[in-house]
């Protein structure tokens, strides 16, 4: 599998400050790869130095083979960019704002402007200094997307969208990859990215923390398990759920009983990766409600962003994985 | 389909009501300054009244030649209203094309589409080139037509000469502001080195012009080079247009070469 992008020891630093520590990492082609971080981590700087209008101090980058400061207009005609903080023209229209980058960045199919814009539900005849911040990301979105370049560089593209217009949004990532297109992406918030991305690298005061696959984050994350069962005591369900690898925090009730058979138990637990064997060991009870949590991705690297080992209280139990990868940073 | 100078376009059609505005401006100076000639230049008692003012202050506003026509319209209007108007809108071009752009923002997405650097700064500096010579024409046309009515006798070819060394001043302060936007990226030192450019040029001259011992200072002063010898009257000076241009060439050059080498957007 081809790289789209490959970064090596980048160091970048403005002044006497350094703002970026030596970051490795590589995009594979047809990919998603989310960089996630706080802001002032370094995103913005990073992605910057992709598109060549910032350079690094140290390091090297390679981007659709080739390095952005030497490749000049060509290579900058197959990535799309939306910039973290994207100022806009005042006295124009939004067409007016494409056309004009169509024509230092083409070719550009009209007919997909149009239907972009129709998609993202954006009326691009609007004077652009009447637009909403919603509205204005949103052409951000399409002057990106417009000319199907092979790499999008997306500074925070989801910020200011509605959540209607994120589903949208994550469509055309998704239609972008299955034309082979690649996707780089930032955002400070994780539950963003992991829905579209395939790899997140954790971003820190200019480091990169970890790099991980959403699979795994999902696996190390913890969930919420909640559940109701009759007929077993409330000591053998415990008994049960201490069998179960990556169960911790568990809390029992005898629920009063109301005519039902005795012994109805609720149960509240922690479960940190696969759910296989729970559902196994759950499968001998009569359970009547079950609530298995979507993973907290967020609460996962929250902990790594910190730098610290605890996390919430329900948090403790955070993957091995992440915490050994993390602890280089000590 | 790729347009040609896609910038150099923009920055045109986007600068179009400012154009206007500055034409607007000029011509109303043209109407209002030049039609007095025959009152006050050639009038025996407004001459007595010139007479009578400081000739330091004569100097300072090149009103020791306003009694003929050609000398009525190089102090009033190429020396004085017209270099003012043409400065004000030549610097604020110079600071927008790209230390204000940068500091607006806008320049960091145009710079991440399939331009380079140099081609940013070469357009837009050929737009202001293209405006300062709309304006420059506009102006030319408008004395030739009031040269017969308002009995200002000037030579065409010396008309000529003149707004040629009256757009070459103007441009040098574009490209002044051009440049040190290039360099910083920040809009208020660009307008601060075009406006002293304009404005430390015509002190200069003006303070040059009072005495030997000062007139050193006459060296320094775009504003004397184009003017000194009164090119509305006796015609350009070829060398001194080679020379204005040939330095707005170089301040061009080297906000490309800056803005090339540099981060933007930081």
């Amino acid at each position: 599998m081809t790289q789209a992008i490959v970064v090596e020891g980048l160091r970048k630093k403005f002044g006497p400050r350094e703002v970026l520590h030596g970051l490795d990492f590589a995009v594979d082609s047809g990919t998603v790869f989310g960089v996630i971080g706080p802001n002032g981590a370094g995103k913005t700087t990073t992605m910057r130095c992709l598109l060549d209008i910032i350079r690094p101090s140290a390091g090297s980058i390679s981007v659709l083979g080739q390095d952005p400061r030497r490749a000049g207009t060509a290579l900058r005609r197959r990535i799309g960019y939306l910039p973290g903080e994207l100022h806009l023209e005042n006295r124009t229209t939004g067409r007016r704002v494409l056309e004009h980058f169509a024509a230092i960045s083409g070719p550009v199919d009209p007919r997909y402007v149009n239907s972009l814009a129709d998609r993202l539900d954006l009326d691009l005849d609007r004077q652009t200094r009447k637009l909403s911040k919603g509205n204005k990301q949103k052409l951000g979105l399409l002057q990106a997307f417009m000319h199907k370049p092979e790499l999008l560089v997306l500074d925070e593209p989801t910020s200011g969208l509605d959540p209607l217009v994120q589903q949208v949004f994550h469509a055309l990532v998704r239609e972008a990859v299955e034309g082979g297109a690649t996707v780089f992406l930032s955002s400070h918030v994780l539950s963003e990215v992991q829905q579209a991305a395939d790899a997140v690298a954790i971003l820190r005061d200019g480091e990169i923390v970890t790099v991980s696959t959403v699979d795994a984050l999902r696996t190390a994350a913890v969930r919420q398990l909640r559940f109701i069962s009759t007929g077993t005591e409330a000591h053998d369900v415990g008994a049960l759920l201490a069998r179960v690898p990556g169960v911790a925090n568990v809390a029992l009730r005898e629920l009063p009983a109301d005519g039902h058979t005795a012994g109805t138990v609720e149960a509240t637990a922690t479960l940190s990766g696969h759910v296989q064997h729970l559902v196994q060991e759950l499968a001998r009870l009569n359970l009547t409600d079950l609530v298995l949590e979507e993973p907290d991705l967020e609460e996962a690297v929250l902990t790594l962003y910190t730098g610290s080992s605890q996390g919430n209280d329900n948090g403790h139990n955070h993957s091995q994985a992440i915490r050994t990868e993390g602890a280089h940073r000590a | 389909m790729p347009r040609f100078l896609p910038l150099f376009t923009k920055a045109l059609t986007d600068s179009w009501r400012s154009t206007l505005a500055w034409a607007l401006g000029l011509t109303a100076a043209i109407m209002l300054y030049l039609p007095l000639y025959p009152s006050i230049g050639g009038n025996s008692q407004m001459q007595d009244l010139i007479n009578a003012l400081p000739p330091e202050m004569t100097k300072a506003l090149n009103y020791d030649q306003i009694a003929t026509g050609p000398g009525y319209t190089q102090a009033t209007l190429f020396g004085l209203v017209g270099f003012l108007l043409m400065s004000m809108a030549s610097v604020g071009w110079g600071a927008a094309a790209v230390g204000g752009d940068e500091e607006s923002g806008l320049l960091e997405l145009t710079l991440a589409h399939s331009v380079t650097r140099v081609q940013v700064v070469l357009e837009r500096a050929l737009a202001i080139l293209v405006r300062i010579a709309f304006l420059s024409v506009l102006v030319f046309l408008l004395v030739l037509v009031l040269n017969g009515p308002s009995e200002l006798s000037i030579d065409v070819g010396h008309l000529a000469g003149a707004v040629l060394l009256f757009a070459a001043l103007a441009l040098l302060s574009g490209t002044a502001a051009l440049c040190v936007g290039a360099l910083t990226g920040r809009k208020i030192y660009a307008i601060a080195a075009g406006a002293a450019v304009a404005v430390l040029g015509y002190v200069f001259n003006a303070v040059g012009r009072q005495s030997p011992d000062v007139a050193w200072l006459l060296n320094l002063s775009p504003y004397h080079w184009a003017y000194g010898n009164s090119p509305v009257a006796n015609g350009a000076d070829w060398g001194a247009v080679a020379g204005l241009l040939g330095i707005s060439a170089a301040l061009i050059m080297l906000g490309a070469v800056a803005l090339q080498r540099r981060d933007v957007g930081v």
